[in-house]
C-alpha cells in the first residue's frame, strides 16, 4: 500500500519537473522569430569520422520563421578562429517538404556568413544553408554557431546552435597535408591509375583507419578455426562411420555447404536467423558462419587424410589387438595430422579470405572499412591498402606450408642423403619409400610389454608393401 | 635448384605484371583525351555538338535498384528515371540504352572514366562535392530525405527527439554507400554505428528482421518500400533537405549536358514531365 503511494508521489513529481523542463525549453524559444534547429558539420577526417577544425567541412544550419514574422537576412557567426572565406552557400527555403521559391546571395566575411534573402522569407519555413568549403578554429573543441537575423522589428540576436564537436589536426592529418603539397606525389596523383590505386595520401590515411578492421577479421577467424576443426573431424568421422544414417547426414551437411556459395550461407544465417527471432551479435554470427563453412572443407581433408593412410595399418594394429579407437588415436590420426597440416594451413587462408564477404551484411571488418573509405573518398587505393593487410597474413603462410611440404616430401623420401640404389635390399627400399611404414615402427616403440614386439610386424608388412 | 627456379618465376611473373599495368595506364590515359571532343559554344537555334560511346545511342548507367525511380523487374529497366532517360534519348533523336545494374557508389568514378557509359541517371541529388567530379544537367526532380525503422521500434517525437533516439551508441544504421543518406547519417548520428550497404533491398532486409535499427535513404525510395516491399517497416523521420535530383553527364561532354538541359525545359514547358510525375509519384507530388 505504502509502496503504492510512493511510487505516486514519485510519478507527480517527475510530472512537475518534467513540466517545468519543458516550460523552461519553450520559454526562450517564444522570444525568437527565426528558431535555431540545427547545426551539424560533415566530417573531413580523412579515412575517419570526426569534424577537424582548420581544414575545409559543410556546415548546415537550419531554422525556421516562426508564425507572423518574416526574415530578410541572417548571420551566421564561428567563434574566433574559424573562417567562412572562400566557401559558397546552398540557400534552400523548405515548405514541410516541398521546396519553396527562396533566393539570396551569401557574404562571407572571415568568421561571419551574411546570407541576404531576394525577398523576405516568410513565416512556417525552413531555412537550410549549407556552407561549403568554411573551417573550424583549428584548435578543435565544441564549437557553437551563433549570429544575427532581420525581421520587420530590426536585427535580432539568434539562438545559439548546439555545440558541434570538433577536434583539432592530428599528426595523421598533418602528414597527408605534407604529401599534398609535394611536388613528386603531385606528380605521382597526375597518372591516372597511380592516383587511382596507389595514392599516397590515402594509403597513410587507410593503413591506421583500417586497422581496427583487420584486427575483426583475424579475431575471426582464429576464434572460427578451432571450432571449424573440431567440427570438421566429427564429420570426417561420421563420413566414414559403418552406419548409414550417420554417414548420409555427413554427406548432406558437407555436400550442401561445399555445393553452396558462402555468400549465399552469410545471408541466410543473417537474415534467417533473426527472422526466426535467433538474435546473435554480428561478430559471433560471423564466427558461427565461417566455423560452419570451414568445417564441411575440413571434414573432406580430414577424410581424405584418413583413408590415405594403407590398409595394412589397420590389419597390423588389429593383428596387436588394438580397438578401433585404440588404433585411430595411436595409429591413424597421428599420421593423418602431419599429412594435412599443409591443406588446412591453405584452408585457413581461405577462410581469412572469405571474412572479407561478412562486409556484405554489415560486419565491420576490413572490406567493409574500405569500400567505406573509398566510397567516401571516390577512389580506390584503400582497397590496395586492405589488399596488403591480406597479404601480411596470408604471404608467410604460404611460406610456412611451402616449408612443411618440403619438409615432408624430404622425410616421405626416407628423411636423409639416400644411399645409392645398388646399396639397398629390396626390404629396407620398400620400408622407406613407405612413410607409414616408418611411421607405424615408431609408434610401435612407445607400446608397453605384453603386446608383441614391432619387429615381426614390420617385416610381415614391408612383405606385403 | 628448385629455389633458383621460384626466383626466376617471380621475375617473369613481375615482369608479366609490369607490362599490364603499362598498358592499362596507356588505356587510362588515352580514354580521356580521345573521347573529348572540342566544346561547341551553345548558341540558340545552333545545334549542340556533343559525343556519344556508341553513335546513335544513349547509354544510361543506373543501379536501377531504386524504386519507384529505378528498377529491375524481369530484367526490364523500370521507373520514373528510366522513363525520363528514354523520353530525353528520343528527343534527341537517339535510341536509348540501359547498362546492366551497378553499384551506385561506381557510376560517377564510370562516368568521370569514360567509354562506357554517356549519362548516370538514379537518382543522383545534386552536391557540391559530387560536382567536382562530373557536370549535373538542370534539376528534374525535388526529393527529401527519410529514415526507416521496423515498426514498434519507439522512437517518436519531433525531429529533433528522433534524432538525438538513434544518435546512440547501440544504434546500427543501414545507408546505401555513397548516397546523402549516408552523409546525412554521418553528420547528423556520429554516435551511432553507419553501415554502408550496396543495395536498398539488403538495408531494409537488415532493418526488417533488426539486424539495423534504422536505415536512411531518399524520402521517395523509403516511403515506396515501406509500403510495397517491407509492410512491417515504417517511415519514423521525414528530413525536408531540399535536395534535387540531376543527371550526370561527364564534365568532357558540356555539349550533352546543355541538349539535356534543352529536352529537360521542353518537357517541362510541354507537360510532359507533368505526366510522368504524376505516373509514377500520383497526382500531389
Amino acid at each position: 500500500m505504502s509502496r503504492f503511494r510512493r511510487g505516486h508521489v514519485v510519478a507527480r513529481s517527475c510530472l512537475f519537473v518534467a513540466l517545468l523542463l519543458a516550460a523552461a525549453l519553450l520559454m526562450p524559444s517564444e522570444a525568437y522569430a527565426l528558431t535555431t534547429n540545427k547545426a551539424t558539420a560533415r566530417p573531413n577526417e580523412n579515412g575517419g569520422s570526426n569534424v577537424i577544425g582548420g581544414l575545409a567541412t559543410r556546415l548546415t544550419w537550419e531554422g525556421t520563421v516562426e508564425d507572423g514574422e518574416s526574415v530578410s537576412s541572417v548571420t551566421l557567426v564561428l567563434p574566433e578562429g574559424g573562417t567562412f572565406a572562400g566557401s559558397s552557400t546552398k540557400i534552400t527555403a523548405l515548405d514541410g517538404l516541398d521546396r519553396a521559391a527562396v533566393d539570396g546571395f551569401a557574404t562571407a566575411n572571415d568568421n561571419q556568413l551574411v546570407v541576404v534573402f531576394s525577398q523576405p522569407v516568410d513565416e512556417g519555413l525552413l531555412i537550410r544553408l549549407e556552407v561549403e568549403g568554411m573551417a573550424f578554429p583549428s584548435e578543435g573543441g565544441d564549437v557553437v554557431v551563433s549570429g544575427t537575423y532581420e525581421n520587420a522589428s530590426g536585427t535580432q540576436q539568434l539562438a545559439d546552435s548546439k555545440p558541434i564537436s570538433t577536434i583539432a589536426n592530428t599528426s595523421l592529418q598533418m602528414l597527408v597535408a605534407t604529401l599534398d603539397e609535394m611536388e613528386a606525389v603531385q606528380a605521382w596523383n597526375s597518372n591516372p591509375f597511380l592516383g587511382m590505386f596507389f595514392k599516397p595520401q590515402l594509403l597513410v590515411t587507410a593503413f591506421s583507419s583500417l586497422l581496427p578492421g583487420w584486427l575483426l577479421c583475424l579475431v575471426i577467424v582464429v576464434v572460427a578455426y578451432p571450432f571449424a576443426i573440431a567440427l570438421g573431424l566429427v564429420f570426417a568421422f561420421m563420413k566414414i562411420s559403418r552406419h548409414r544414417l550417420v554417414r548420409a547426414i555427413a554427406i548432406v551437411y558437407i555436400n550442401v555447404l561445399r555445393g553452396t556459395p558462402l555468400f549465399l550461407q552469410i545471408y541466410i544465417m543473417f537474415f534467417g536467423l533473426p527472422m526466426m527471432n535467433v538474435n546473435i551479435d554480428n561478430n559471433v554470427l560471423g564466427v558461427i558462419v565461417i566455423a560452419i563453412n570451414a568445417s564441411a572443407y575440413l571434414a573432406e581433408i580430414f577424410r581424405a587424410g584418413i583413408q590415405s593412410i594403407p590398409q595394412g595399418q589397420y590389419e597390423a594394429a588389429s593383428s596387436l589387438g588394438m580397438s578401433y579407437f585404440q588404433t585411430m588415436f595411436n595409429i591413424i590420426l597421428p599420421q593423418t595430422i602431419r599429412r594435412v597440416i599443409p591443406t588446412v594451413t591453405s584452408d585457413f587462408i581461405t577462410s581469412y579470405k572469405d571474412t572479407s564477404l561478412l562486409s556484405s551484411v554489415g560486419v565491420m571488418e576490413l572490406m567493409m572499412f574500405a569500400k567505406n573509405l573509398t566510397s567516401v573518398s571516390g577512389n580506390m587505393t584503400p582497397y590496395v591498402a586492405a589488399a596488403i593487410f591480406y597479404l601480411i597474413v596470408t604471404l608467410p603462410l604460404i611460406k610456412v606450408v611451402t616449408y612443411i611440404e618440403n619438409r615432408m616430401a624430404h622425410a616421405e623420401r626416407g628423411g636423409g642423403p639416400r644411399p645409392k640404389a645398388g646399396e639397398r635390399s629390396a626390404v629396407e627400399e620398400a620400408a622407406s619409400d613407405d612413410l607409414a611404414a616408418a611411421e607405424l615402427s615408431t609408434h610401435f616403440e612407445g607400446l608397453g610389454e605384453g603386446q608383441l614386439a614391432p619387429v615381426p610386424v614390420f617385416a610381415r608388412m614391408a612383405q606385403e608393401v | 635448384m628448385s629455389s633458383h627456379n621460384i626466383t626466376l618465376d617471380r621475375r617473369s611473373f613481375l615482369a608479366a605484371s609490369a607490362s599490364v599495368l603499362g598498358m592499362a595506364l596507356a588505356a587510362c590515359g588515352g580514354s580521356g583525351s580521345s573521347d573529348a571532343a572540342p566544346a561547341e559554344e551553345v548558341a540558340a537555334g545552333e545545334a549542340i555538338e556533343y559525343t556519344l560511346v556508341t553513335d546513335g545511342k544513349l547509354i544510361v548507367a543506373s543501379d536501377l535498384d531504386f524504386p519507384p525511380l529505378d528498377s529491375f523487374e524481369g530484367g526490364v529497366a523500370q521507373g520514373f528515371d528510366v522513363d525520363l532517360s528514354n523520353e530525353i534519348a528520343s528527343r534527341l533523336g537517339l535510341e536509348c540504352e540501359y547498362l546492366p545494374p551497378m553499384d551506385f557508389d561506381s557510376i560517377i568514378p564510370m562516368i568521370k572514366q569514360g567509354g562506357k557509359a554517356d549519362i548516370g541517371n538514379s537518382a543522383f541529388s545534386i552536391t557540391e562535392e559530387r560536382k567536382l567530379e562530373i557536370d549535373f544537367t538542370d534539376a528534374y526532380l525535388d526529393s527529401n530525405l527519410g529514415v526507416a525503422v521496423k515498426k514498434g521500434l519507439g522512437v517518436v517525437g519531433d525531429e529533433a527527439a528522433i534524432v538525438n533516439a538513434l544518435n546512440a551508441p547501440d544504434m546500427t544504421v543501414a545507408v546505401q554507400a555513397g548516397t546523402t543518406g549516408a552523409d546525412w547519417a554521418a553528420e547528423n548520428l556520429p554516435n551511432a554505428t553507419i553501415v554502408p550497404l550496396a543495395s536498398v533491398t539488403v538495408c531494409m532486409t537488415g532493418v526488417s528482421t533488426g539486424q539495423y535499427q534504422a536505415f536512411c535513404a531518399d524520402l521517395p525510395v523509403i516511403s515506396h518500400q515501406c509500403t510495397v516491399s517491407f509492410t512491417d517497416c515504417e517511415i519514423a523521420l521525414e528530413i525536408p533537405t531540399g535536395e534535387q535530383y540531376g543527371i550526370v553527364v561527364s564534365k568532357d561532354n558540356p555539349g550533352l549536358t546543355a541538349a539535356i538541359n534543352q529536352a529537360l525545359a521542353d518537357m517541362e514547358a510541354d507537360g510532359t514531365m507533368a505526366e510522368l510525375k504524376e505516373k509514377w509519384f500520383g497526382a500531389n507530388e
